[in-house]
C-alpha cells in the first residue's frame, strides 16, 4: 500500500501533510502574502503541546520571525521594480511545482516513525527527482523552474565574466511579435543566453527572448535539450512562424553554423545570410526586424583552423582546433573571459511591402543583403571604437 | 471506461439520414474498437452497430451484431461485402491495427495492410459512403528536421523498414485511395499521439510499466499524449459528423521524456546512442525489449503533432492534457505494480 503513494510524486506529500495538520493550523491567522503558506505549516507544528513553557517560546519566536518575512516580503515587492517579472514568473508557476520544505518533525517518536516508513524514501525520492524541473514546460520546451535553478550561472557569466553591456535595448518594441537579427559569435553559442539577459535586464518590460538554434547545437547530446529547457528552440520556419503568431520575441541568427564555425581571422565578418529566410518570414507575418550587434564572442574561443576529417561518425559539423581546445582537453573549451557589447539598432520596417513579396526572390535578397549590411556597419563601429579585447 | 463524455450534437445533424445509423467496427475486440462499441450503444443517434472481428466484442449490447471474421483471410473481403451489404451499413470505422509490434510481422503485414485492403475493396462492393480509419502520429516519424508542432500536411517519414510502421502508412495509402474511387464517400483518418490511461494496454504503456527504462543519452525530446476517453470520443464524433480529410488527435501540452519517467516514478536508463541500435536490436531479438530498435528515434528526437485541425474543422477538444493522461496512467499503473490490479485489459 506505501507503493501507492510512492515514487515519483514528491510534489503530493507536503500537500497531504499540511492538510492533515490543517485543523490545528487554522487557529493561526492565514497569512496574507503567497509566502507565508509555508510558514502555516512550520510553525504550526510546534502548536501541539502548548503547556510546555520552552514550546511557548519557541512559538512567539517563530511568530516573530514570521512576521519579519512577511513585511520583508512586502517591501521587497514596493521597492524593486526590476524584481517584478521575477516574481510574477514565481506566481504563475502551477502551485504543484512550487515545493514547501518538509514541516520539522516534532518528536523523537515522529522522526523514528518518518525515517522508519518506506513512504518517506519514496517521497524524497520523487522529490529529488522533480527538484529543479517543473511538471509542466511550455509548448516549445522551456521549462521556467529550471531557469530559475541554472540563472545564477548565467548571471555570473553576464555580470562578472563577459561584463556584458547592453545598449539601445529600448528600440525592440515593447509588446507584439518582433525579430532580432544578429551575429553568430564564438565556438560554444553562449550568445543566445546573453541575448536573453539583456533584453530581460534592459529592456523596460523585461520581455523574454526564444532564440532559434541550428540543428547541430539543438540535437547535440546534453547541449540541445538543455538549452531547449532555456528557451532555445529549433530554428525552422514552421517553428519561427508559430512563436511569432503567438506574439513572441524571437531572436535568430542568420548565419547558421557558418557563424559559429567562423575562423579567428574572419572575426566580426558577417557570413552569407542562409537564403534569406528570415526575411521571407518576416514579411510573411509582418514582423518588424530588431537588427543587433554582438561584440566579444568572437573572440571567447578564437577557433585557428576545423578539421572536418572524420567528424561525422561522432555526429558534429567539424572539430575545432583552438589555442586550447584539443590540447588541454575539455577544459580548453572554457571560453576567454572577454568584454562582451550587444547593441540594438533601429527597428527595419518591413510592414510596407506585403505578404506577396515573400515570393519576389530577388527583394527577398536585397532586404536579406541590407539587413546583413546594417549589422555588419554596427560591428565595424563597435570594433574600432573598442580599444582593448579585454575590458572594451 | 464507461465514463461517458458530452458529445455535442452535431450542428444541422450535417447529412444524417432520417433512419439512425448503422456503423460497422473492424477490430471490435480491441482496446479502442471494444470501448468504442461501448460508447455507440449509449448513443441514439446510432441505429445498430456491427462488430467484425474474430471472438466477441465484451461491451456488445442489444445494438451490436457481432460476426467472426478473420481479416487476414483470403475470403474475408467477400465475407466482409456480404455482411456490409446484407446490414446496409453507412459507416466502417476500421481499428483493425496492433497497438504494439509484434515478433509475427508477417501475421502482421497480413492482418493490417492486406486486411485494410480487404476493408476498403468491401466497402466500396458495398457501397459503403463513409469510412473512418484509425491512424497513429507516429508515423510521421521522429526525425532531427521536425518542427516542433507537426501538421496533417506533413509527410509521412516514419521508418520504412520497420513493419509496423510501413504497413500503417500503407493502410493510410488504401484509404485514401477508397476516398478517389468512390465518389462521395467520406473518408477520415485520426492519427492519434501515443494513447495513456489506466486500461489501455499499447507499446508506450509496456515502455512506461518497466521499472528501469531505457533512454538515450543525452537526449531529451518533448512527447505528447492522448488519453484513452479522448481518443474514444475522437472516433465517435468522426463517425456521427462527416468530415472528410486527416486529422491529428492529440493531447494538449508537451512534457519531456526525463519529466515523464519522473511522474511515472521510473528510473531511466540513459545509452549513449552510438551502441544503442545493437543493444536494442539484442533484446528484441531475445524479446527483453517491447520495441524493434526503429523506435530508438522516438527517445531522441521530436514526434509532435499540432491539433489544431481537428479542434477547427472537426469539433474535437481534447479532455485530458498529455499530463493529466499520463498520471492518470500512473495512478492505475501503481497499482498494478503492486498486483493490485491485475485486470487483464485488451
Amino acid at each position: 500500500m506505501t507503493r501507492r503513494k510512492g515514487k515519483g510524486d514528491g510534489t503530493r506529500p507536503p500537500a497531504a501533510k499540511s492538510a492533515r495538520r490543517s485543523p490545528r493550523a487554522a487557529s493561526v491567522p492565514p497569512p496574507s502574502t503567497p509566502a507565508g503558506a509555508t510558514e502555516t505549516v512550520l510553525d504550526a507544528a510546534p502548536m501541539e503541546r502548548p503547556s510546555d513553557p520552552d514550546v511557548g517560546a519557541r512559538i512567539r519566536e517563530l511568530e516573530a520571525r514570521l512576521d519579519k518575512m512577511i513585511d520583508a516580503h512586502a517591501r521587497e515587492r514596493e521597492s524593486g521594480a526590476e524584481l517584478e517579472p521575477v516574481a510574477t514568473r514565481a506566481e504563475l508557476r502551477p502551485p504543484m511545482s512550487s515545493r514547501p520544505p518538509p514541516p520539522e518533525p516534532d518528536g523523537m517518536f515522529d522522526t523514528a516513525r518518518e525515517l522508519l516508513s518506506t513512504d518517506f524514501y519514496l517521497r524524497k525520492w520523487g522529490r529529488l527527482g522533480l527538484r529543479n524541473r517543473s511538471e509542466d514546460v511550455d509548448e516549445f520546451g522551456y521549462d521556467p523552474v529550471y531557469e530559475q535553478k541554472v540563472l545564477p550561472f548565467f548571471d555570473f557569466l553576464y555580470d562578472r565574466y563577459f561584463r556584458v553591456e547592453a545598449h539601445g535595448a529600448e528600440r525592440v518594441p515593447a509588446d507584439g511579435r518582433c525579430l532580432l537579427v544578429a551575429n553568430h559569435s564564438g565556438t560554444l553559442p553562449f550568445d543566445g543566453m546573453m541575448l536573453r539577459l539583456a533584453v530581460r535586464r534592459e529592456h523596460p518590460q523585461h520581455r523574454d527572448v526564444r532564440w532559434l538554434a541550428e540543428d547541430a547545437i539543438f540535437h547535440f547530446p546534453f547541449l540541445g535539450s538543455f538549452s531547449n529547457r532555456l528557451g532555445a528552440v529549433r530554428a525552422c520556419q514552421e517553428n519561427a512562424e508559430r512563436l511569432l503568431d503567438h506574439g513572441a520575441l524571437v531572436a535568430s541568427f542568420p548565419e547558421g553554423m557558418k557563424g559559429i564555425g567562423k575562423l579567428f581571422k574572419d572575426r566580426y565578418r558577417l557570413q552569407r545570410f542562409g537564403r534569406g529566410g528570415f526575411v521571407k518570414l518576416c514579411l510573411r507575418t509582418r514582423t518588424p526586424v530588431v537588427p543587433v550587434a554582438i561584440v566579444g564572442g568572437e573572440e571567447t574561443n578564437p577557433m585557428l583552423s576545423r578539421v572536418e576529417y572524420l567528424t561525422k561518425a561522432l555526429g558534429i559539423p567539424y572539430l575545432p582546433v583552438t589555442p586550447t581546445f584539443p590540447l588541454l582537453g575539455p577544459l580548453g573549451l572554457l571560453p576567454a573571459p572577454t568584454k562582451w557589447k550587444i547593441v540594438f539598432g533601429d527597428p527595419v520596417d518591413l510592414e510596407g511591402y506585403g505578404a506577396e513579396a515573400a515570393d519576389d526572390e530577388i527583394l527577398v535578397g536585397r532586404l536579406a543583403e541590407a539587413v546583413r549590411r546594417e549589422i555588419q556597419g554596427m560591428l565595424d563601429r563597435m570594433v574600432t571604437e573598442r580599444r582593448s579585447v579585454w575590458f572594451g | 471506461m464507461s465514463r461517458s463524455r458530452k458529445l455535442a450534437p452535431p450542428a444541422g445533424a450535417s447529412s444524417a439520414t432520417a433512419r439512425a445509423r448503422v456503423v460497422a467496427v473492424t477490430g471490435a475486440t480491441g482496446f479502442l474498437g471494444s470501448n468504442l462499441i461501448g460508447s455507440l450503444e449509449e448513443d441514439d443517434r446510432i441505429g445498430r452497430v456491427v462488430a467484425i472481428d474474430v471472438g466477441a466484442t465484451p461491451t456488445a449490447g442489444r445494438k451490436t451484431r457481432s460476426y467472426d471474421v478473420d481479416l487476414t483471410q483470403p475470403t474475408a473481403e467477400a465475407r466482409v461485402a456480404e455482411i456490409l451489404a446484407a446490414e446496409r451499413v453507412d459507416a466502417v470505422a476500421h481499428l483493425a491495427f496492433l497497438a504494439s509490434p509484434t515478433h509475427a510481422t508477417a501475421w502482421a503485414h497480413e492482418l493490417e495492410s492486406v486486411g485494410t485492403m480487404h476493408v476498403t475493396v468491401a466497402a466500396r462492393h458495398a457501397q459503403v459512403r463513409k469510412l473512418l480509419l484509425w491512424s497513429q502520429t507516429w508515423l510521421y516519424g521522429a526525425h532531427p528536421s521536425n518542427p516542433n508542432f507537426l501538421t496533417e500536411k506533413h509527410p509521412l517519414r516514419a521508418p520504412r523498414n520497420e513493419p509496423y510502421f510501413a504497413d500503417k502508412v500503407e493502410a493510410e495509402e488504401q484509404a485514401r485511395k477508397f476516398g478517389q474511387r468512390s465518389p462521395g464517400a467520406v473518408v477520415t483518418i485520426l492519427r492519434t499521439a501515443p494513447i495513456l490511461g489506466p486500461t489501455v494496454s499499447n507499446a508506450v504503456t509496456s515502455y512506461l510499466a518497466r521499472r528501469l527504462v531505457p533512454t538515450m543519452m543525452g537526449f531529451d525530446p518533448l512527447v505528447q499524449f492522448l488519453h484513452e476517453v479522448d481518443a474514444i470520443a475522437a472516433l465517435h464524433l468522426a463517425l456521427l459528423r462527416d468530415v472528410p480529410g486527416t486529422f491529428n488527435i492529440v493531447g494538449d501540452g508537451v512534457l519531456p521524456l526525463s519529466t515523464v519517467i519522473k511522474l511515472a516514478g521510473r528510473v531511466a536508463i540513459p545509452i549513449p546512442h552510438p551502441v544503442a541500435r545493437t543493444v536494442a536490436a539484442l533484446g528484441w531479438v531475445a524479446q527483453l525489449v517491447e520495441a524493434p530498435p526503429s523506435f530508438l528515434k522516438y527517445l531522441r528526437f521530436l514526434c509532435v503533432a499540432d491539433g489544431q485541425r481537428a479542434r477547427e474543422a472537426l469539433g474535437f477538444t481534447p479532455a485530458y492534457t498529455s499530463r493529466e493522461a499520463l498520471l492518470d496512467f500512473v495512478s492505475a499503473q501503481r497499482l498494478r505494480d503492486v498486483k493490485l490490479l491485475t485486470e487483464t485489459h485488451a
